[in-house]
């Protein structure tokens, strides 16, 4: 049921510690009262995150990590995301860290993982522009050489993690090239605004104005720029999906438990053929994000290029988006007016949901880039 | 004993043996032919495998089969349906061989085994009844013990190739006064039996491939009887989840998908965003059943017993299936309604068969209906 791609005895040690860790460190009131503060990370649960060696799971180990698979990281992100832990592990653990563990510049990348891993530094990859693009040819962020490094112009939109970020890795186009710098929070010229998710945690927009960075803080460029940047969020849209289910997991349960416990009639609602059938529905569409998920880990890692490994993370992310929010609508349904409530839970879930499902790519999307890179239809 | 241990044989090499025997051995007449197979089309083939001996493939090498292990028998299977190949009125080896070699008296075993494997026997279910269709369990049909022999009274319905078949394995009442499941006895039934009316029904699709059968005073000797009396529905029930994994096969809706996607192609509808959407999704469908059905599979070649979660796949699959030849017939357009094979833009279509064979894979084998009821009470555990 839950993902088994690393069968391992590892992958189940991994799984019971993110289980015991979210059982002691955090519960639905800590969720709701970073809600309530527009909190986007708790430093200190961060740092734990770290010890446990979670932050640097696809760091190498000469920068402190684990050097673990995405396999790993999706167990980590589905147990945090079952209790709605708002934390931006997969925008910093996956997204930022695969884009810097491919990066070219050794020493700034190195010292950047190091930092990374052990959680003293929060670093957000500021890469998409656009709503509903997730293509990196559309990147329309100028560096331009300037006295010996670069200025950065433009507006990057819809970073997770961004609010809470240390520092940030940007994609811009520098002549015809692509090319990542590495900003600092704080650098002048640059702003950073958010606005509330669904979920009640930030989104930020970043604006560029006339940024100066140093040479050395350019990262990579070219074909390994672009390589990364891809890599990343290819990967990040398999884990993203792995915090679905994880959703799926709980909001499903959930609404089985009251299925069961919950009286009309004279009876248990789980009794009525409607609302059974109903359940079935949800249960098989959480099997195939599982199976596919599951599957989808399996293959990603050895993708044997880059169209096939962005059509396994479409593939993925399509279905585990899809059935994610009809999982989470539906709880509200099942439980009535109680769901449609603040107090209760399940409206928790449909927005972690909501909030999921579009990051990255939403179902839509994902079908029509599917078909572009697997099915070759020419639209 | 069958000679050659297939199992000992890599995945890779068996598939390749079963598929190249396949290409070069079954008619290309009858590939793809979305319907059942009638016995006079399928005896040469029937034959071949026999002669080859392959027409058991689930069975044991000491009972004269292939003796597969169950990976073994998914690719066998998947095969089967790659190359387009039309199951024979094979209930016989897939059902009741099985059955008689688990609850059978020797003496059963000796007679019929042989017998079905060489064609001599070719067998039908004679489960459900006018008023025992979902609900089974309250069948009718009559089995009363006089003078040591079962007379047996009744109707039975829905009897896939019962006019092909020579004997018939039955559900029937012997014992009025018990719990409904515990009245049901398991018989083996000669169809030439003096008291036996077979009528064939026709379909929506035009074929008459399903019969009802009727017993009026029908005499067998109390041998007829498998297990122990009033265990029919234990007897029965003992087969079905390996049938809801194959049943799940995402090699199924492959001829749909394949016709779909030339269709597709031959009209230029790769190139209207309405259309990729609606394609995209379905081939979604199936591409991920193949992941959940990939999952049972692995579980089953770890000899993990399959759960009541298996009929997932029969739901979902099946309901895929359906969705997809719905789009056939839709793309189709006018062509989509015409009988028999359409020329569209050269490429030749059955739109209507197609569509029609897909009607009852979600009501044969339980209805998609009753498998949610199981899975809400043995799954989810709803009460």
């Amino acid at each position: 049921m839950m993902i088994n791609s690393t069968g391992s005895e590892h992958g189940a040690m991994l799984r019971d510690s993110v289980a015991d860790f979210v059982a002691r460190g955090t519960d639905m009131a800590r969720v709701r009262r970073m809600r309530a503060d527009g909190q986007e990370c708790d430093r200190a649960l961060w740092s734990s995150m770290a010890e446990f060696g979670w932050l640097g799971i696809l760091v190498p180990e000469a920068c402190g990590g684990l050097a673990l698979g995405i396999a790993e990281a999706a167990i980590v992100a589905e147990g945090l995301a079952g209790t709605l832990v708002p934390e931006p592990y997969t925008a910093v653990a996956v997204l930022a860290a695969t884009v810097l563990a491919k990066s070219r510049n050794g020493e700034m990348r190195d010292g950047l993982l190091r930092d990374l891993a052990t959680g003293k530094s929060l670093i957000a990859l500021a890469w998409q522009e656009t709503a509903g693009d997730i293509e990196v040819d559309t990147i329309a962020v100028r560096a331009t050489p300037f006295e010996g490094g670069y200025k950065l112009d433009g507006m990057k939109r819809y970073v997770a993690g961004g609010v809470a970020a240390d520092g940030y890795i940007v994609t811009a186009r520098a002549g015809r090239e692509f090319a990542l710098f590495w900003v600092p929070r704080g650098t002048p010229g640059v702003t950073v605004t958010g606005e509330t998710l669904a979920d009640g945690r930030p989104t930020a927009t970043i604006t560029l104005k006339d940024a100066l960075v140093p040479r050395a803080h350019e990262l990579a460029r070219g074909e390994a720029a672009r390589d990364a940047i891809e890599t990343a969020r290819d990967f990040a849209t398999v884990v993203a999906s792995a915090e679905l289910l994880g959703v799926m997991h709980r909001a499903l349960d959930m609404s089985l438990n009251y299925m069961r416990t919950r009286v009309q009639f004279g009876k248990p609602i789980g009794s009525f053929q409607a609302l059974q059938h109903r359940a079935v529905d949800l249960y098989i569409q959480r099997q195939l994000a599982s199976a596919v998920l599951e599957d989808g880990l399996r293959r990603i890692a050895d993708a044997e290029d880059a169209r096939t490994r962005a059509a396994i993370a479409s593939r993925v992310k399509a279905r585990c988006s899809e059935a994610g929010l009809r999982i989470a609508r539906e709880a509200i349904q099942i439980h009535g007016a109680i769901g449609f409530t603040d107090e209760y839970d399940a409206g928790l879930y449909l927005k972690r949901a909501l909030v999921l499902a579009s990051w990255l790519g939403n179902a839509a999307l994902h079908r029509r880039r599917y078909a572009r890179l697997a099915l070759e239809a020419q639209v | 004993m069958s000679a050659t241990d297939y199992n000992a044989m890599s995945d890779a090499d068996f598939r390749q043996e079963v598929r190249t025997f396949f290409e070069r051995n079954y008619p290309e007449v009858l590939r793809y032919i979305l319907r059942r197979a009638r016995w006079d089309e399928m005896r040469d083939w029937w034959r071949t495998l026999y002669d080859k001996g392959w027409i058991a493939p689930n069975w044991p090498r000491e009972h004269g089969g292939m003796g597969l292990d169950a990976g073994k028998m998914v690719i066998f299977l998947e095969e089967m349906e790659r190359h387009g190949v039309a199951r024979p009125p094979d209930q016989g080896i897939t059902q009741v061989g099985p059955i008689i070699m688990k609850f059978g008296a020797d003496a059963q075993k000796a007679y019929y085994l042989p017998r079905t494997m060489s064609g001599e026997c070719i067998w039908c279910q004679g489960y459900s009844e006018p008023n025992a269709g979902s609900d089974l369990a309250n069948l009718q049909t009559s089995a009363v013990i006089e003078g040591g022999e079962f007379v047996i009274n009744g109707q039975k319905i829905w009897t896939s190739m019962a006019h092909d078949s020579t004997h018939i394995y039955l559900l029937v009442r012997t014992d009025r006064q018990a719990k409904k499941q515990e009245g049901i006895s398991f018989l083996l039934v000669d169809l030439k039996t003096p008291g036996i009316t077979v009528r064939p029904i026709r379909n929506i699709a035009g074929h008459e491939e399903f019969c009802e059968v009727f017993f009026d005073d029908v005499r067998v000797p109390v041998d007829a009887l498998v297990g122990k009396l009033n265990a029919g529905w234990t007897v029965a029930k003992a087969l079905l989840t390996f049938e809801r994994l194959n049943i799940g096969s995402p090699r199924r809706p492959q001829y749909a998908l394949r016709r779909l996607e030339m269709l597709a192609r031959a009209k230029g509808l790769f190139s209207d965003q309405g259309f990729v959407d609606r394609y995209t999704a379905l081939h979604l469908d199936i591409e991920d059943q193949g992941s959940l059905y990939s999952r049972f599979v692995d579980q089953v070649k770890r000899d993990e017993p399959l759960g009541q979660d298996v009929s997932a796949l029969k739901i979902w699959g099946m309901e895929a299936w359906q969705r997809l030849t719905e789009l056939l017939v839709e793309t189709g357009a006018e062509e989509g309604v015409i009988e028999g094979v359409r020329d569209v833009d050269d490429v030749g279509v059955d739109f209507l068969s197609t569509f029609y064979y897909s009607r009852p894979s979600t009501i044969y084998g339980g209805s998609s209906e009753i498998q949610r009821n199981i899975m809400a009470k043995y799954v989810l555990k709803i009460p």
